[in-house]
C-alpha cells in the first residue's frame, strides 16, 4: 500500500471520479442560481443598449463590469464561511473610515459627495457599505453561543446610524434608506426582541417632523410630488409622469425593441440608470416585465432556500439579510418607477447601469454562495 | 447536556429565524400585489390613454400657412402684395432663464412693453410645443444690427422673414382694401380646419375682412417626430396648404384717382358703378388713410388716425347715413306715376311756401317765391319741393316705405365690404318705437324731399341711380370681379316696374336737369354731349329755427349742408352710374356734379 500515487492520480480520485457536472456544481454551488443571474444580466445588458441610445460604449464597460462581477461571484462561492465569518465584525471600520473619506476628499465633477476617485476608477463607498454592514453585524451578532445581550444590540444600532447618518450627509436619501435597511436586516433576523423593535418605531416616528425638517429641499420635494404627480407635469413630477407614460404606452407587448418613443427620444429621465425599468416596460410591455418579475422571483426564491437550508447561525442572518437587501432594492426601484413612491436614487438591480452597484450585487450572491458551500463542507 | 441545550437553542434560533422571514415576506407579498395592479392600471386597463400621452410627446404637428392672396385690379396689376420683413422670434422651451433673456433683449432692442405683454400672453396660446412666439414683428435694420451681433447670447431666439402686406397704392383704395390686425385668438373662432398663428394679422376693415376666408388659404400641416428637447428627429408627414386665390376688383384705377384727388380737401363719398352689372368702378370716401400704417404698425402714423376728427377709418360710401334729399325725387314720382296719383301733365301751383291742412304747419321750397306752375318733368328738372310736398301728402307715409325698401333702402345692398348700414325708411311704427311719438302729416312732407327722417347710404343711392340708367333693373354693387380663375356672376338686386314711356319721360328730365337752362346742373353742360342724365340734391343738416337767417347756417360750416349728385351716361346706352355726395358742401349743383362730371369726362374719352 505504500505504493506511491502519481500526483495525476491523486487529483483523479478527488475530482475525476465524479461526474463533470458535479465538479461543475461544486464550484458554481447553485446552478439554477447562476444561470438566471447570467440571464436576468444578459436581459439587462439589451436593455440597456436601448436605454442608453445604443451606446457601444456604455454595454462594453458594463459588460466588462459583468463579467468581473461574475468572476469574483464565483471565486467568493469557493470560500468557506468559518474563513471571514470572524473577521467581517471589523470590517464595520473599513466602513465609516471610507464613508468618512468621501465626506472629507470627494470626487471632483460630481454635484453631490457620494464618490471616491482612486485615479484608474472611482466608486461609490455607500454602496461597499451596505454589503460591509450585513456581513459585519451577521459576525458580530452571532460570534457568541449565548443570549445576546441588550448592549450588544445597542453597539449595532449605533453602528447602523452612524453609517447611514454619512450617507445623509452625502447627500443621498435612497441609498441611506438602503443602509439603514441593510444594517436592520440582520439584526430583526438575529432575533432582536420585538419589543425593542416596536419602542424603536414609534421614536422614529414621534421625531419624524424633526427629520422631515432635517431633509433637503429637493428631498421634500420629491415626497410631495409623488402624492401629486400632475400637478407640475413639466416640473418636479415630469420624471414619474414620463416613466408612467412609457410603461402605460407599452401595453401587453410592447413598442418592440428600441422602438420606444419614450426611451429612444429621451422623454424618459435617467432612462439607463433609475428608470431603465420604464424603458423595459414601453419596449417589451406587460409580458417584458413580467418575464423580469419572474426572473426575480426565482432568484428571491433560491437564495432564500439557501439561506433556510444554511447550517450556521451565522450563513442564515447572513443570507436572509443579503437576500432581503436585493429584493428591497428591486421594489424601491420599480415601485419608483411605476409612482408609488417618491423618486429616491435607487437603480434596478442587475440592470441598470452602474459599476459599483453591479459589483456589490454579484459580490453578495457570492457571499450567498459560499454560504451554500460551507453547509456541503459541514456534511 | 452542554451538547443538548446548545441544539435546543438552536433548534429554538431556527423556528425564531423562520418566524422573522416570514414576518418580512408578508410586507412584501403586500407591495408586489399593489406593484401588479398598477402594472396593469397602466398597461392594460388605461393603455390607451398612456398611448396618447406618448404620442403627444413625440408629435408635433406644425400648421403651414399659404401666403396671403394678393390683390389686384381687373387689368391684374397689383394693388395689395405681401413683403418681407424681418421678425425676431423665441422658443421658450428652449430658453434657460426666459425672464433674464427677455429683460436683455428688451433693453438691446428697445423692445416696447406691448410686444412684452403681447408675448406673455401667447405663452398660454400656443397650439403646438416648442411654437416660437414673435418678440418684434417688424426688425429695423438697427434692431437686426444690434441682434446679429449679440445673437450667440441668446441661443432660442432668432429671426426669421415674415410677410406683410403692402398696399401699392398708399391711400388710393384704402376704403375698398381696408387693413390688417393682430388677430384676437379669444374673439376670433378659428373654423375647424383653420387656426391662425398667434401673431397672425387678419383682415379687420375692407376687402381684407370680407375675404379674409379666401384670402387666408388654408393650413397645411408638417407632422414631425422631435426629442424631448425639441430637436427635429424626422418628419412623418406633410399636408401642402392650397394656395390662396388673388383677387381682381373692378376697380378703374384711372376712375378712382379722379375720384380721390377730387375729394381731397372735402369730406364725403364718390361711387361710380357699372349699372349693367353692379361691378364697382370707382369707390372714394374721404378722408382716408394709409393701410400701410397698419398692416406694418407705424406706431405714430396710427396715433395720427385715431387722433383725426374727420374719422378718416369710417368708411362713408357704405356706413353713412345721409338724408337722400332732392335724388329721392325721380323715384318718388314713379311712385306716383304708378300709383296712377299723378300724370306727366298733373300740375301744381308752386308758390315757394306749402302749407298742411291739419296742423297749418308751414314748409318752404328751396327757391324763394316758388317755380310758378309745375308738372313732373319741370319738377325733377327744376327740384320744386312744393310739388313733392303735395305728391307724399297723397301717397302716404306707408305707400312710400313700402316702395323706398322694396328699392333698397333699409337695408344692406350686399356689397363685399364690411360693416355697411341699412339707412332708415321711416313709417308710423318704426317713428313711435325710436321717438314714442306718433307720425305726422308733416313727417310724410318732409319725406316727399328725402329729408326728415329719411336716410340712405351712398351705396344705395348709386345703386338706385343705377336702377334709373338700366331703366328698371339694379344689380347688387360689387367689388371683386374675378376670384383665382372663378368670375363673379353678376346678380340682380330690384326692379323697378313701370311703364315705357314712363322710363323715357323720366329719362327726358334727368337729362334736361343738365342740358336745360332751367336744370339743376346746368353748371355741367357742355353743348356738345348730351349723354349725362342726373339728379342733384342738397341735404338740410339742421333746419332753421325761429328768426333765423339761412346765411347763418352757412357760416357755420358744421351745419352746412350736405352736396349730393346722382347720376349715369352716356345715354341712350349708359355704362357708369354715379353718385357723389359732399359733407356740408352746400350745393349739389355747384360742388357735387362737376366732381361727377370730371369722372363721366375721363370714364367716356377712355372708352371712346
Amino acid at each position: 500500500m505504500a505504493r506511491l500515487r502519481p500526483l495525476e492520480h491523486t487529483l483523479n480520485t478527488r475530482l475525476g471520479e465524479v461526474p463533470y457536472s458535479k465538479k461543475l456544481s461544486s464550484i458554481l454551488v447553485d446552478i439554477p442560481l447562476i444561470l438566471s443571474l447570467i440571464v436576468t444580466l444578459v436581459f439587462g445588458l439589451f436593455i440597456l443598449y436601448s436605454a442608453s441610445g445604443q451606446s457601444d460604449l456604455m454595454i462594453t464597460r458594463q459588460g466588462i463590469y459583468v463579467i468581473f462581477g461574475i468572476i469574483f461571484m464565483i471565486s467568493i462561492a469557493q470560500f468557506q464561511a468559518k474563513t471571514y465569518q470572524d473577521m467581517a465584525t471589523h470590517l464595520i471600520w473599513v466602513a465609516i473610515s471610507l464613508l468618512v473619506i468621501v465626506l472629507i476628499i470627494p470626487a471632483e465633477g460630481y454635484t453631490t459627495n457620494r464618490w471616491i476617485d482612486l485615479g484608474f476608477i472611482s466608486f461609490q463607498p455607500s454602496e461597499i457599505v451596505r454589503l460591509i454592514l450585513p456581513l459585519s453585524i451577521a459576525s458580530f451578532l452571532t460570534r457568541k453561543r449565548t443570549r445576546l445581550l441588550l448592549k450588544d444590540w445597542l453597539i449595532v444600532i449605533l453602528a447602523i446610524f452612524v453609517c447611514s447618518f454619512l450617507v445623509i450627509k452625502q447627500p443621498d436619501l435612497g441609498t441611506s434608506i438602503i443602509i439603514i435597511t441593510a444594517g436592520f436586516l440582520p439584526v430583526f433576523l438575529a432575533g432582536f426582541p420585538l419589543f425593542y423593535l416596536f419602542s424603536f418605531f414609534l421614536i422614529f416616528f414621534l421625531m419624524s417632523p424633526f427629520l422631515w425638517g432635517a431633509l433637503k429641499e429637493y428631498q421634500k420635494q420629491r415626497i410631495i410630488t409623488l402624492f401629486n404627480p400632475d400637478a407640475d407635469p413639466l416640473g418636479a413630477g415630469w420624471n414619474i409622469s414620463q416613466s408612467k407614460t412609457a410603461i402605460g404606452s407599452g401595453g401587453i407587448s410592447g413598442k418592440g425593441y428600441l422602438e420606444g418613443t419614450q426611451s429612444q427620444l429621451d422623454f424618459i429621465p435617467e432612462s439607463h440608470s433609475d428608470f431603465i425599468f420604464a424603458v423595459l416596460g414601453e419596449e417589451f410591455g406587460f409580458i417584458g416585465i413580467l418575464f423580469l418579475i419572474i426572473l426575480y422571483a426565482f432568484i428571491f426564491y433560491r437564495c432564500l432556500k439557501i439561506a433556510l437550508n444554511s447550517k450556521s447561525e451565522f450563513g442564515r442572518v447572513l443570507v436572509g439579510s443579503l437576500t432581503f437587501i436585493f429584493i428591497i432594492y428591486v421594489f424601491i426601484n420599480i415601485l419608483m418607477v411605476v409612482g408609488i413612491i417618491p423618486v429616491v436614487g435607487v437603480p434596478l438591480p442587475l440592470i441598470s447601469q452602474g459599476g459599483t452597484a453591479m459589483l456589490i450585487h454579484l459580490l453578495s450572491f457570492g457571499f450567498i454562495l459560499s454560504i451554500k458551500r460551507s453547509n456541503y463542507d459541514i456534511n | 447536556m452542554d451538547v443538548i441545550s446548545n441544539f435546543d437553542q438552536k433548534k429554538k434560533n431556527i423556528s425564531l429565524y423562520k418566524r422573522r422571514v416570514i414576518l418580512l415576506i408578508i410586507p412584501f407579498l403586500v407591495m408586489f400585489l399593489v406593484f401588479f395592479l398598477q402594472i396593469l392600471n397602466l398597461s392594460v386597463f388605461n393603455n390607451s390613454i398612456y398611448e396618447t400621452a406618448s404620442e403627444n410627446n413625440r408629435i408635433i404637428n406644425i400648421p403651414i400657412y399659404s401666403t396671403r392672396g394678393l390683390i389686384r385690379d381687373e387689368n391684374e396689376n397689383l394693388i395689395v402684395e405681401n413683403i418681407v420683413h424681418q421678425k425676431l422670434i423665441i422658443v421658450p422651451e428652449k430658453t434657460i432663464d426666459l425672464a433674464t433673456s427677455l429683460l436683455e433683449l428688451q433693453d438691446l432692442l428697445s423692445i416696447s412693453d406691448k410686444d412684452i405683454l403681447f408675448f406673455r400672453r401667447s405663452l398660454s396660446k400656443r397650439t403646438y410645443k416648442y411654437e416660437p412666439i414673435t418678440l418684434v414683428r417688424n426688425l429695423s435694420t438697427e434692431q437686426i444690427a444690434k441682434y446679429s451681433i449679440n445673437k450667440e447670447r441668446w441661443p432660442s431666439v432668432r429671426i426669421e422673414a415674415n410677410l406683410v402686406r403692402q398696399a401699392l397704392d398708399g391711400p388710393l383704395y384704402s376704403h375698398i382694401i381696408g387693413y390688417m390686425g393682430q388677430v384676437d385668438t379669444d374673439n376670433i373662432s378659428d373654423s375647424g380646419d383653420f387656426k391662425y398663428k398667434l401673431d397672425a394679422l387678419i383682415g379687420k376693415a375692407g376687402i381684407e375682412k370680407f375675404y379674409e376666408n379666401i384670402l387666408r388659404g388654408s393650413v397645411g400641416y408638417k407632422t414631425v417626430e422631435a426629442d424631448v428637447h425639441g430637436v427635429l428627429v424626422r418628419q412623418l408627414s406633410k399636408v401642402d396648404p392650397l394656395k390662396a386665390p388673388d383677387l381682381f376688383l373692378s376697380i378703374d384705377k384711372d376712375l378712382q384717382s379722379i375720384a380721390r384727388e377730387s375729394m381731397i380737401g372735402k369730406s364725403g363719398a364718390v361711387i361710380a358703378m357699372d349699372p349693367k352689372s353692379g361691378f364697382i368702378k370707382a369707390l372714394v370716401s374721404f378722408p382716408d388713410y394709409d393701410p400701410v400704417t397698419f398692416n406694418q404698425g407705424q406706431q405714430e402714423s396710427l396715433k395720427a388716425i385715431m387722433k383725426n376728427k374727420n374719422s378718416p377709418l369710417f368708411n362713408r360710401a357704405v356706413s353713412g347715413k345721409y338724408p337722400p334729399a332732392s335724388t329721392i325725387k325721380p323715384f318718388l314720382g314713379l311712385l306716383g306715376l304708378n300709383k296712377s296719383l299723378i300724370d306727366w301733365e298733373t300740375s301744381v301751383e308752386d308758390n315757394g311756401i306749402f302749407q298742411v291742412k291739419e296742423d297749418g304747419r308751414v314748409f318752404k321750397g328751396w327757391k324763394e317765391g316758388g317755380h310758378g306752375e309745375v308738372n313732373l318733368t319741370k319738377a325733377i328738372i327744376e327740384s320744386s319741393d312744393v310739388y313733392f310736398y303735395n305728391l307724399a301728402l297723397k301717397l302716404k307715409i306707408n305707400e312710400i316705405s313700402d316702395f323706398l325698401k322694396s328699392i333698397g333702402f333699409n337695408s344692406i345692398t350686399g356689397i363685399d365690404l364690411d360693416n355697411e348700414q341699412t339707412g332708415t325708411v321711416p313709417d308710423q311704427n318704426w317713428k313711435l318705437g325710436q321717438t314714442g311719438s306718433s307720425w305726422y302729416v308733416g313727417d310724410t312732407v318732409n319725406i316727399g324731399i328725402g329729408q326728415g327722417y329719411l336716410t340712405a347710404t351712398p351705396i344705395q343711392l348709386v345703386v338706385a341711380a343705377s336702377a334709373l340708367a338700366n331703366k328698371g333693373k339694379a344689380y347688387k354693387p360689387k367689388l371683386v370681379k374675378r376670384i383665382g380663375s372663378n368670375q363673379v356672376k353678376k346678380e340682380l338686386l330690384y326692379t323697378i316696374e313701370t311703364s315705357k314711356e314712363n322710363w323715357t319721360k323720366m329719362e327726358d328730365a334727368l337729362i334736361s336737369v343738365i342740358s336745360s337752362w332751367n336744370g339743376t346742373a346746368h353748371n355741367i353742360y357742355e353743348l356738345d354731349s348730351n349723354r349725362i342724365a342726373g339728379k342733384t340734391g342738397t341735404a338740410q343738416t339742421s333746419s332753421l329755427q325761429e328768426e333765423e337767417e339761412y346765411s347763418v347756417i352757412r357760416a357755420e360750416s358744421s351745419r352746412r349742408d350736405h352736396a349730393l349728385f346722382i347720376g349715369y351716361g352716356p345715354i341712350p346706352d349708359p355704362s357708369l352710374a354715379i353718385l357723389v355726395i359732399v359733407e356740408y358742401g352746400e350745393s349739389g349743383s355747384a360742388v357735387a356734379a362737376p366732381i361727377a362730371k370730371k369722372l363721366f369726362d375721363s370714364y367716356f374719352t377712355k372708352k371712346l
